[in-house]
């Protein structure tokens, strides 16, 4: 009954050398931060991503044992999962951190959905947010780059007042990465080179990204006291994270041209609200996870009516 | 064997929790931890004993244009004497519990009962029907609660089971882990039982 | 028009069965329930005022002088000694935190110190907010003078009047602390002589 009639979200042509192909893409966009990280925050970075990469792996190949589901890691779509997932981890997170992190991330949200373009959220946002819920004093534990880190705060969380007696580090460190955060986030610099790249190879458009980092900037302009603030919103945090690899996600972002831009838009104010009114200095992840959920709404109302289609209870 | 399979019916064919998924409400709210969860299902499953009782005695005096009132006023009948008495007697079980005990009268599990069963057989039957309902509601309730402490707080019934190295997840003894851990355990449940009949 | 009667008379007579059972048990359990009540306070008010053997709500119309002027606060009881001594007061405060109001019972000393304070009701974050109910946070309130405001802070304080964050819970850490100045100064302003 199964293969009578598949009835799928997009892309509808498949072939497994191009999944492959698109992931080792984001795999070469993701290595100039993934080096970064590595050189900022030493072996536990190291340590950390390895981990992640290795479980999501390990946890695809046997749910899929398990399910007698052909073994599909080799179109590396677990291991973009698993770096994702250890760039949004603190360096100082202990071992089991990224491997529940990436269990979770591909046994819960990707195949218990159904697997490989079925996830209806992003699998490594969503493990991300679990941590966060699960164990917010770890996951919220930044530490500074280099050999001694010294426990500290984020840009964003000095910006937004919740470190007392702390200085924002200078627009230079936040350009390259010399400042505390999530292992993959910190660099902005490098972050945008790697989305370039995928642009350059057509693995994203412009659209989420641009009217995602859009929004955020002219809402920070104009809400959060100008020009400065609104500089260090974008390039520190994970907004260049967030808006190249993780809201382009093809699964559960949508196909439509309008309704990318509607779910950039939607992204980028969900964002500003939660880092001017909400109660955390950071709000990529959950702006994404809430935009993925009204991403198939956002298809069904952008589509556009096939030429000739007879309007229905007109 | 009627009155086994009666028992064995709310138990486990027809669990009201796994199989029926009836009374969802106390289900994710209540199952913060283990004793929490037992002290809903006992509560429930007492509601469920008297009042599956009286509506079967009362079954041929009730027309039936107006059972459902009359069903609600019975079961909530029974729910604020519950709720009296554990404020009475079980004070810090009724603080735990809180606004959940009054909230039974609306547990569907309950009125389905009534609905389907009392109204329709004997009293002896219909006690028998709400204890294997009532008991199987609990005994879900409660693995739920042991699971969601367990991996939430490191503890079972408040004993502390793993050591000072284990770091709970918080999240399961927040709302969305109610819906994680039900989920899973629905999934496990329906894999044990497909697995025995088709060995069978 | 009979039948409507005769359904009505019936659910009038389940209906009125079941409140005499339930006013039955109302009177049977009312005392008790109100003891309970009493003994459950009680017990709080003497884990932060450990002076006092007895508790006595204040004078309603100084009392609900005092909550027209501050809402926050919820009551106020003056403790005795055995022998008949007041010895010092407890105040109930609520004050908002994370998830809601986090209601603190403070008990002062007529000697111008905190001598204990209970978080008695809250609905903040389990393993966050909630840590705020352990005796480790709640002991740091002990002894401190009633003189100088507390100030919450992040890490190790430095001086007497600094109470330590609980971690990751900053919201909960200053709603309780908010509260104790609240009390702290409805005792230095109402209530000290």
């Amino acid at each position: 009954m199964d293969n009578k009639l598949i009835v799928s979200s997009s892309p509808h042509i498949r072939s497994d050398e191009t999944i492959s192909r698109i992931m080792l893409d984001v795999i070469i966009a993701l290595l100039p931060a993934t080096l970064a990280s590595i050189y900022y925050f030493r072996f536990n970075a190291l340590k950390l991503i390895v981990l992640a990469v290795l479980t999501a792996v390990a946890t695809e190949a046997l749910i899929q044992k398990l399910l007698k589901k052909p073994i599909t890691v080799n179109d590396l779509s677990a291991v973009v999962t698993g770096l994702l997932l250890a760039f949004n981890i603190p360096s100082s997170a202990p071992w089991w951190i990224p491997v529940i992190g990436s269990a979770f991330a591909i046994a819960i949200v990707k195949q218990a959905f159904g697997g490989l373009g079925h996830n209806f959220m992003n699998p490594a946002l969503a493990a991300r947010a679990m941590l966060l819920a699960s164990w917010p004093v770890i996951m919220t534990n930044w530490v500074t780059p280099g050999p001694e880190a010294v426990s500290t705060a984020t840009p964003l969380a000095i910006l937004k007042g919740e470190a007392a007696n702390q200085v924002l580090p200078s627009l230079k460190d936040v350009f390259f990465g010399n400042v505390g955060g999530c292992l993959g986030e910190t660099s902005a610099i490098l972050l945008i080179l790697g989305g370039l790249y995928l642009l350059y190879r057509g693995v994203i458009n412009w659209r989420i990204p641009f009217t995602y980092i859009g929004t955020v900037a002219v809402m920070m302009l104009i809400f959060d006291g100008g020009f400065n603030n609104m500089v260090y919103h974008i390039f520190a945090g994970g907004l260049m994270l967030g808006a190249f690899f993780m809201a382009t996600d093809y699964a559960s972002s949508p196909v439509t041209p309008k309704g990318q831009i509607i779910f950039g838009i939607g992204c980028g104010v969900i964002t500003s609200v939660i880092r001017l009114y909400g109660g955390y200095p950071e709000g990529v992840s959950y702006s994404i996870l809430l935009m993925n959920i009204v991403a198939p709404l956002l298809d069904k109302y952008t589509s556009p009516r096939v030429f000739g289609e007879v309007k229905q209870n007109g | 064997m009627k009155f086994i399979d009666n028992l064995k019916n709310g138990l486990l064919k027809e669990n009201p929790t796994f199989v029926q998924l009836l009374g969802m409400c106390p289900t994710l709210a209540v199952t913060t931890t283990a004793s929490d969860a037992m002290a809903m299902g006992l509560a429930t499953t007492t509601v469920l004993i008297s009042s599956n009782f009286v509506i079967s005695l009362l079954r041929k005096f009730i027309p039936s244009k107006i059972r459902i009132p009359s069903y609600i006023v019975i079961v909530a009948g029974f729910v604020t004497l519950i709720d009296i008495f554990m404020h009475a007697y079980a004070i810090d079980l009724y603080r735990s519990l809180g606004l959940f005990i009054p909230l039974i009268v609306v547990n569907c599990l309950i009125l389905g009962r009534a609905e389907s069963f009392a109204s329709k057989n004997n009293p002896i039957d219909s006690i028998v029907d709400g204890i294997g309902m009532g008991l199987g509601f609990t005994w879900a309730l409660t693995l739920l609660g042991i699971v969601r402490e367990l991996l939430g707080a490191g503890s079972i019934f408040g004993v502390q089971i793993f050591g000072e190295a284990f770091k709970p997840a918080i999240i399961m003894i927040l709302p969305p882990g109610a819906f994680l851990a039900l989920g899973i355990l629905i999934g496990l449940f329906n894999w044990i039982k497909s697995r025995k009949t088709t060995r069978v | 028009m009979g039948d409507i009667l005769k359904l009505g008379l019936i659910l009038l007579l389940i209906t009125s069965i079941t409140a005499l059972v339930l006013g039955y048990a109302n009177d049977m359990t009312k005392d008790v329930i109100v003891n309970v009540e009493n003994q459950a306070s009680e017990v709080a008010r003497k884990e932060v005022l450990p002076l006092a053997e007895s508790f006595k709500s204040l004078d309603k119309e100084i009392l609900n002088k005092i909550i027209n002027e501050n809402p926050n606060i919820k009551e106020i009881y003056s403790g005795y000694s055995e022998n008949g001594d007041l010895v010092g007061y407890t105040i109930k405060t609520a004050t908002p935190g994370y998830g809601g109001d986090v209601e603190v019972i403070t008990g002062i000393s007529l000697e111008n110190k905190i001598t204990g304070i209970k978080v008695v009701s809250h609905k903040e974050t389990p393993g966050l907010g909630a840590n705020a109910t352990q005796p480790k946070f709640q002991n740091q309130f002990k002894d401190k003078s009633v003189s100088k405001e507390l100030e919450v802070v992040k890490g190790s304080p430095s001086s007497e009047n600094e109470i330590q964050a609980l971690t990751g819970a900053t919201i909960t850490s200053k709603a309780v602390t908010k509260g104790v100045n609240l009390a702290r100064e409805i005792f230095i302003n109402n209530l000290a002589k």
